[in-house]
């Protein structure tokens, strides 16, 4: 079993306060490890739940001043609180069921999808000490389990019994396999450099001034930007958001989803939006190294710049037709990840940017 | 094992789609993402206008025709008014018919901003949609500080105009005519060179000349497809042989042509009010007809270039204060046709390119 | 061409076949009788001099005493403007389909066939699409048709 890190770090000193009063309590040991692990699984869902509330609000924001709007101004400051009020209409609503669905597979496509985009946090390093759990597989373990929300997608497309739905199912199953490849080799060629898969490791490696590997010319940046065009597919967004396109498919795989069940794929597509960018942070821009500030504010900084990053592409561009998304993957993605992976190999053969 | 095979199915794409402007159900054949056949089935907003002019009187057919084609209302109530006017021999007094020009071309401005930013929605571009409304608005205000109104005017009425501008229209107006040059750049910029855009449009729905014709495609349809004809000049109405402006055309006929062909017609427009604004005359602004208007019998087929195509109405009298048949020919009646004409060999995404592109409003229609 | 240069070389080519009329008030209007309209509609698109290629608009027309569908036409290379148009009695309401010559026609005679009952011959496809698909109420353009709840406006 692998034990919780609570060697240093800012923010664990709670945990340190509970891991010290269960032992006082003389509670035994794999109890100890449950409540501890209840706890910090609670504090990031809570924490993740906040930050999809708070990219729901952000995004409308942006969208909105982009388009020469004012956007939500009524709840709150400037609509701070609009989405959570959303949220709690969406709860309320009706959870319309259609009747010539697939039971099972209509019911567990949110829940897959919810649960998919969330236990991607197990090991995402949030500062310095502040992870769940520091595999050493992390990064693979990342990539596995955000690629359950394709199979989601998928459920909820078969399980609707609509046309548009299946549609956006496939759509999506083609598209996230598609992007998966290049997305995986771009992060592949740090890997190489780093010599491991740990989250901790990679972040490390990158401490220190210009580290950061999109700095690490000429193979980082290629790296950075193939890995942000595929990420933009991954969860799904403008361009690249065919598996929703709403002209096209009204609303693709959930177009039959009401309440809570639509707003579980809802708040999954803003925390899939916020791994590919803590991803990019972590891999890419140096996680929480930095200097000054604490660790979690460089951490969320990157990160949101991210976001921010993301946003500005889906409110600026139109949308590529399916085989053109296809083409582009497969043609034009994946040689050149593969080239810039083999780059990377004789780069680090060579001893440059050791 | 079973051998693997593949199966049509249908989709039916509406009455109720947000890409398909209105209420008009395409009953799409498809193979996977491939669309096999395509078949437009309309009626979904018929009013039966023709019927109920019918149980009118001339001048209260005016409002219905609002409600023809309300995103150019005013060319549909200029239309009307032409055909009435020749029925019944009517000299409109020449301020009105510039008046009547200026308030026609500030609508197919504004009915072009609402395609342009349509159309880059259809392809998943959402802000530009705002961008154009945001200059329709002031359109819309001048014209609500002329009649009231923002959709449905009943400004042009038979004989003139139903009131003369404000004092502060000219100068309002002159204003936007300077803000809108300045603005295209900034639409020129958005779209017109951007890849995925030019990906999206270029050799899509590809509509040739002869097709075109044989369809009845007219108004930018027919000029992005390189055919030099405009109702406005070969069959000049109201005051428009007295204005200087091109015609623009296109040579490929494809979607991105009609795409650009609407941003080259605005330009054109603002051209025809700068001049309509500098040679206003003085004047009546309607000329004195009868509240109980019986035009001698007889039938006439009246004809104007709206924003859209060639819109024309057929009126035909029998002596008597209501009309003995009035047929509204819209022209995205011709254009719907041709949908499933050029959509061949593409995908659903196409679809909805070309059902933008070729600008379709459904009132227009189903009337 | 002027109308009056149009209407001499309609009366010296066309002559039995199209009858100007003193109704067209604007364009020139003329008959054409029905037995003769694939005819004189093929013989109006190939003649090199007017070349009408291209159709505006069909118009049925119940007068209260027979059928009359008007046929508006344009010809884009030569800048003319027509109108013919073909007298029906109700007990004979049928027609040629032009669709062959002008392809425009094809949704325009539906909806003549659907509003007005006039049937089309060698149309391939008269199907229902204004009216609802499961209509059963007559014709609703004819002058004797009135919708159930109809209250007709009185005379001013």
């Amino acid at each position: 079993m692998i034990s919780p890190v609570f060697a240093v770090g800012e923010l664990d000193g709670l945990f340190r306060w509970l891991n010290e009063l269960l032992v006082s309590i003389g509670l035994p040991q794999p109890w100890q490890d449950v409540i501890m692990y209840a706890a910090l699984s609670a504090t990031v869902f809570g924490l993740l739940a906040l930050i999809a509330l708070f990219l729901v609000w952000w995004e409308r924001k942006i969208a909105a001043h982009i388009q020469q709007r004012f956007g939500p101004m009524r709840v709150g400051w400037h609509g701070w609180y609009q989405t959570v009020m959303d949220a709690l209409k969406l709860l309320q609503k009706e959870d319309i069921r259609v009747a010539t669905r697939d039971k099972v597979v209509f019911f567990w496509a949110p829940v897959i999808c919810f649960v998919a985009a969330f236990s991607a946090y197990v090991c995402m390093p949030f500062g310095r000490g502040l992870i769940v759990a520091d595999l050493n597989i992390g990064i693979l373990y990342i990539m596995a389990v955000t690629t359950f929300t394709v199979i989601s997608l998928l459920m909820a497309g078969w399980g609707s019994n609509n046309k548009y739905a299946l549609l956006g199912g496939m759509r999506s199953a083609a598209q996230v396999i598609s992007y998966e490849v290049p997305m995986v080799v771009s992060l592949l060629a740090v890997i190489l450099y780093v010599g491991s898969l740990s989250m901790v490791d990679i972040v490390e490696s990158q401490s220190g001034w210009f580290n950061w590997f999109i700095f690490r010319v000429p193979f980082g940046p290629i790296a950075f930007v193939t890995y942000t065009v595929a990420a933009i597919a991954e969860a799904n967004r403008t361009p690249f958001d065919i598996p929703e396109a709403e002209q096209e498919l009204v609303a693709g795989y959930n177009v039959e989803y009401s309440g809570m069940k639509f707003a579980m794929f809802f708040l999954a597509e803003f925390i899939n939006m916020f791994t590919v960018s803590a991803i990019a942070a972590t891999v890419f821009l140096g996680g929480w190294n930095g200097p000054w500030l604490p660790s979690w504010v460089w951490f969320m900084g990157k990160t949101l710049s991210m976001v921010f990053l993301l946003m500005l592409v889906r409110w600026t561009y139109p949308r590529l037709r399916v085989d053109q998304l296809m083409e582009f993957a497969w043609k034009f993605l994946v040689p050149v990840t593969f080239a810039n992976l083999i780059l990377a190999g004789i780069l680090k053969y060579l001893g440059y940017w050791e | 094992m079973a051998e693997l095979r593949t199966e049509e199915f249908l989709v039916n794409m509406g009455p109720h789609h947000p890409s398909t402007h209105g209420v008009c159900r395409l009953i799409l054949t498809m193979d996977g993402e491939k669309v096999v056949a395509i078949e437009p089935v309309i009626g979904y907003l018929h009013r039966a206008i023709e019927k109920i002019c019918e149980n009118r009187t001339y001048p209260q057919c005016t409002p219905l025709m609002d409600r023809f084609e309300y995103v150019t209302a005013m060319a549909t109530e200029h239309v009307y008014a032409l055909a009435v006017e020749k029925l019944a021999g009517l000299e409109v007094p020449e301020r009105a018919e510039y008046l009547r020009v200026i308030m026609v071309e500030l609508n197919r401005i504004a009915s072009h901003l609402i395609f342009w930013g349509v159309t880059a929605m259809d392809v998943g571009a959402y802000t530009p949609f705002l961008y154009g409304l945001r200059e329709r608005e002031d359109i819309m205000d001048l014209f609500e500080i002329t009649c009231g109104q923002r959709l449905t005017y009943n400004y042009i009425r038979i004989g003139g105009v139903s009131k003369d501008i404000p004092p502060e229209f000219v100068p309002k107006c002159r204003e936007f005519v300077k803000m809108m040059w300045s603005k295209f750049s900034d639409y020129e910029g958005l779209l017109n060179g951007n890849p995925i855009f030019l990906g999206r449009m270029k050799d899509i729905g590809v509509l040739t000349p002869e097709a075109a014709i044989a369809y009845g495609a007219s108004g930018p349809v027919l000029r992005a497809s390189g055919v030099k004809y405009d109702v406005r000049r070969n069959d000049p109405y109201s005051v428009y042989d007295k204005f200087d402006f091109e015609i623009p055309t296109q040579p490929n006929g494809d979607c991105y042509d009609r795409f650009i062909q609407r941003l080259d017609e605005m330009k054109e427009s603002l051209k025809i009010i700068e001049q309509a604004l500098d040679n206003l005359p003085e004047g009546d602004i309607k000329c004195k007809v009868k509240p109980k208007l019986k035009p001698p019998e007889g039938e006439v087929y009246s004809r104007i270039e709206s924003a859209r195509g060639e819109m024309g109405v057929y009126i035909r009298s029998d002596g008597t204060t209501k009309p003995m048949r009035v047929k509204l020919r819209g022209s995205s009646y011709n254009h719907l046709m041709l949908v499933p004409e050029i959509s061949t060999d593409v995908l659903i995404a196409d679809v909805v390119a070309i059902f933008a592109t070729l600008d379709i409003i459904m009132p227009e229609v189903d009337r | 061409m002027t109308r009056d240069e149009l209407k001499e070389h309609i009366l010296k080519k066309y002559d039995g076949l199209l009858t100007p009329l003193e109704t067209g008030v604007f364009d020139l209007m003329c008959e054409v009788k029905p037995a003769n309209l694939t005819k004189v509609a093929r013989m109006l698109y190939d003649d090199e001099q007017l070349k009408f290629d291209f159709l505006n608009n069909i118009a049925g027309v119940d007068t209260g005493e027979q059928f009359e569908v008007v046929y508006s036409l344009s010809s884009i290379s030569n800048n003319l403007r027509l109108d013919f148009k073909l007298v029906l009695s109700y007990d004979q309401a049928v027609i040629d389909s032009v669709k062959d010559i002008w392809t425009a026609a094809d949704w325009h005679e539906r909806e003549i066939w659907e509003l007005y009952g006039i049937d089309i011959n060698n149309h391939d496809n008269l199907k229902r699409f204004l009216l609802p698909d499961d209509w059963d109420q007559g014709y609703p353009m004819r002058k004797d048709w009135d919708a159930p709840d109809f209250v007709r406006m009185p005379e001013l």
